[in-house]
């Protein structure tokens, strides 16, 4: 089964890494789209089907906290499930995230293998 | 089925299809064992390299190129595509990176090694399975080729499996 | 300064050096595949480095302030991209240097905050890397290379003077 997926992140290298990690952690390439900032990433949303969607919280013009906000109000979308990617490990703002609907939550820094371990634990483990 | 030893030196290399064989190598002190398998067609190598660039020393790596992470890492994927295997198939594990006494106590070597490899890999598009790295202690590790299951001893330890690992990511959820 | 409240500021300061060191040294590892080892500083190459630049505001509030020799730059930014040192552009390396200096601040502020509200503002490339007095200000070696990370604040629990 092909994944599709969103990385939202306003790094353009931060989503290369992302990406790459999908390619080699052994996920059939479905679609991979991408989006700078929570507004970008809602427009995709409307445009495309995903399977899983990796967000970082702080960026411009939308955050993810509001993306996942955002998310949790339509009916088709809070059930993607959202693998949240970010600098702040503070206990307040993971916990926010989870409480709007995080299925998982990742600090930078991690290594491509934790990232797979976490892709795996969402979507099921690829096959070889 | 009796079990042979095909013995890996420090820096050295083998690769093999020889299923009732086992590539084992020594003294994983700061040095890095990096072990790949195959399992579609059954096909293994295990290098054991000890200096993180052959530019810290070019005409030694002409050499031995085994002897280098970068050249050596390199090597093994060609010889193991060489005998069929796909990077994409391959389970990749590595042991060793431990601290052992530098009297610059600058960078300390195991470390380096340990990076070397973790960025070599990243740059080859190979993710890493398993991996017992670091501390104080000396290992052996051993690779199985009739299934590709690598065991490690670290010091004077019971012999563990190095089994792929899970609960990485958990960590951040638990904590909170 | 009363000797009490100076034991306790240079108490302060060690924690606040403790935990860059320990941080810096986990995002390079992980992410950068690179070690850095904190070092006495030598800012001779700052003239030409790649800095970056990210304010923060919240609990605590001020600017974080990352410098990396070219040739620093350029080792991180092709191990991030898993290229080659030869594949790996000018653009290449500001875009790495970015995202590094948001992860390291992000990470700094947080282990050393835990309990904070903080927000960063989107890093920026430019600006000088130098201490100013009361920032904290570390310099590393690193394989090849240098990197200097500087955190100037308007708080006064960062910003000793």
């Amino acid at each position: 089964m092909a994944f599709s997926v969103l990385i939202v992140d306003d790094s353009p290298v931060m989503r290369g890494f992302i990406r790459r990690v999908m390619t080699l952690s052994g996920f059939e390439a479905g679609e991979c789209w991408e989006a700078s900032n929570g507004e970008e990433a809602l427009a995709q949303l409307r445009e495309h089907r995903v399977d899983v969607i990796l967000t970082d919280i702080n960026m411009p013009k939308m955050n993810g906290e509001e993306l996942l906000r955002q998310l949790e109000t339509d009916a088709q979308l809070r059930s993607v499930p959202a693998l949240v990617i970010s600098t702040d490990a503070t206990k307040d703002r993971i916990l926010r995230m989870i409480s709007l609907g995080a299925e998982g939550y990742i600090t930078k820094p991690f290594t491509p293998e934790a990232l797979r371990e976490e892709l795996e634990r969402i979507l099921g483990e690829p096959h070889a | 089925m009796a079990v042979k030893p095909l013995v890996v030196g420090i820096s050295d290399c083998k690769v093999s299809r020889e299923i009732d064989s086992m590539l084992v190598t020594y003294a994983l002190g700061s040095c890095i064992a990096v072990a790949m398998y195959d399992p579609a067609v059954k096909i293994g190598g295990l290098l054991h390299y000890m200096l993180p660039e052959s530019s810290l020393d070019a005409a030694k790596a002409q050499q031995n190129p085994f002897m280098f992470a970068d050249t050596g890492i390199a090597r093994l994927i060609e010889a193991l595509t060489a005998g069929g295997a796909m990077p994409r198939r391959m389970t990749v594990r590595l042991a060793g990176g431990a601290q052992v006494l530098d009297s610059e106590g600058v960078f300390q070597i195991g470390k380096r090694n340990y990076l070397a490899a973790r960025r070599i890999l990243w740059k080859a598009g190979i993710l890493i399975a398993a991996e017992a790295v670091g501390g104080e202690v000396s290992r052996t590790t051993r690779l199985e080729l009739a299934t590709g299951r690598m065991w490690v001893r670290e010091g004077g330890d019971v012999e563990r499996e190095l089994m792929e690992h899970r609960g990485l990511a958990k960590k951040v959820m638990e904590r909170v | 300064m009363p000797e009490g409240l100076e034991q306790s500021a240079i108490a302060e300061r060690d924690v606040d050096l403790k935990v860059i060191d320990r941080v810096s040294n986990e995002v390079l590892e992980t992410m950068f595949f690179t070690e850095a080892i904190a070092t006495g500083c030598d800012h001779s190459w700052f003239s030409t480095a790649v800095t970056a630049r990210i304010a923060f505001a919240g609990s605590h509030a001020g600017e974080f302030l990352l410098s990396v020799s070219r040739e620093a730059a350029r080792a991180i930014a092709s191990g991030f991209l898993g290229l080659a040192e030869e594949e790996t552009t000018e653009n290449d390396c500001g875009q790495v240097i970015l995202e590094l200096s948001n992860i390291l601040c992000g990470a700094v502020l947080s282990n050393r905050w835990p309990e904070s509200r903080l927000s960063l503002a989107t890093p920026e490339l430019g600006g000088c890397g130098c201490a100013n007095e009361g920032a904290l200000h570390r310099c590393f070696t690193l394989p090849v290379g240098a990197l200097a990370l500087t955190i100037c604040a308007a708080d006064a629990a960062v910003s000793r003077g």
